[in-house]
């Protein structure tokens, strides 16, 4: 699908959902994944405008990009503001999820909620820019080679 | 995001419209304070959103504990599957109380 660039601030947060969700339906999701994919680039934008750009006194353009091919679905996200490396996060631990919410810290359920989301996040900090990427693995690329195995 | 709020008896109901995100939910959660702190039986009707982030989850979270502390009944009305499998996924689901319908959300109370 063409890209698509938004200003990079929360009000962005709709049309990139938008933008995600028409890109998921044209490639064929269902109903579910299509949400946990809007959900997934969502929750990284939201960090990108957060810390990337408000926190580091920064302000830019984040650019969105859905690709489709035979093996896989990738939605690029590129930026320009201060690094921000989603695996380098403290990821909740198991344990966290099930102690009273009471007693829950606040936070670090974005990122892993975008990590769960896909099946695999890139990140790449070049001099040109930040880049996300969100890797779907098609179902019929391993289909075809081993028919009626999941893996 | 649009928030109605009603009240019926010592019942009240805080109707959300929209999307839940790191945008709206501050905005929400500025909206429903002076109900949340007068009330101590609420519905969250969330028959009309469609969308919940982990902006979403914090403000859920936050609204549970000032129940929590003031032993008061918070009931979620008509929670989508998508926002179910979420709250699920994050541990959240089994602190609420969830109803599938307004009569449902009213015996909650009882």
């Amino acid at each position: 699908m063409d890209e698509q660039t938004f200003p990079g601030t929360l009000d962005s947060l709709e049309g990139v959902r938008d933008y995600v969700a028409r890109a998921a339906g044209q490639a064929g999701f269902d109903r579910g994944k299509i949400y946990n994919l809007c959900l997934a680039v969502d929750e990284i934008v939201t960090n990108i405008v957060l810390h990337g750009y408000e926190e580091a006194g920064l302000s830019g353009d984040i650019t969105l990009r859905a690709d489709l091919d035979a093996d896989e679905f990738v939605i690029r996200v590129e930026d320009h503001g201060k690094p921000y490396d989603p695996n380098a996060h403290r990821m909740p631990h198991p344990d966290d999820l099930s102690l009273p919410l009471e007693d829950r810290a606040i936070g670090g359920l974005g990122i892993m909620l975008a990590m769960d989301a896909v099946d695999d996040l890139q990140y790449d900090a070049t001099a040109a820019g930040n880049v996300h990427r969100f890797i779907v693995k098609l179902p019929h690329a391993n289909a075809a080679t081993s028919p009626g195995r999941q893996s | 995001m649009n928030v109605v709020i009603t009240e019926v008896g010592d019942v009240s109901t805080i109707r959300l419209d929209g999307s839940i995100d790191g945008k709206t939910a501050p905005l929400v959660r500025e909206q429903i304070a002076p109900t949340l702190e007068k009330a101590s039986k609420v519905i969250l009707d969330m028959t009309k959103v469609n969308y919940l982030s982990s902006a979403g989850l914090r403000l859920l979270l936050l609204v549970y504990r000032e129940f929590a502390a003031k032993k008061g009944k918070l009931v979620l009305l008509n929670v989508s599957p998508e926002i179910q499998s979420v709250m699920s996924h994050t541990g959240f689901l089994s602190f609420f109380t969830l109803a599938g319908s307004d009569v449902e959300a009213m015996g909650a109370f009882a």
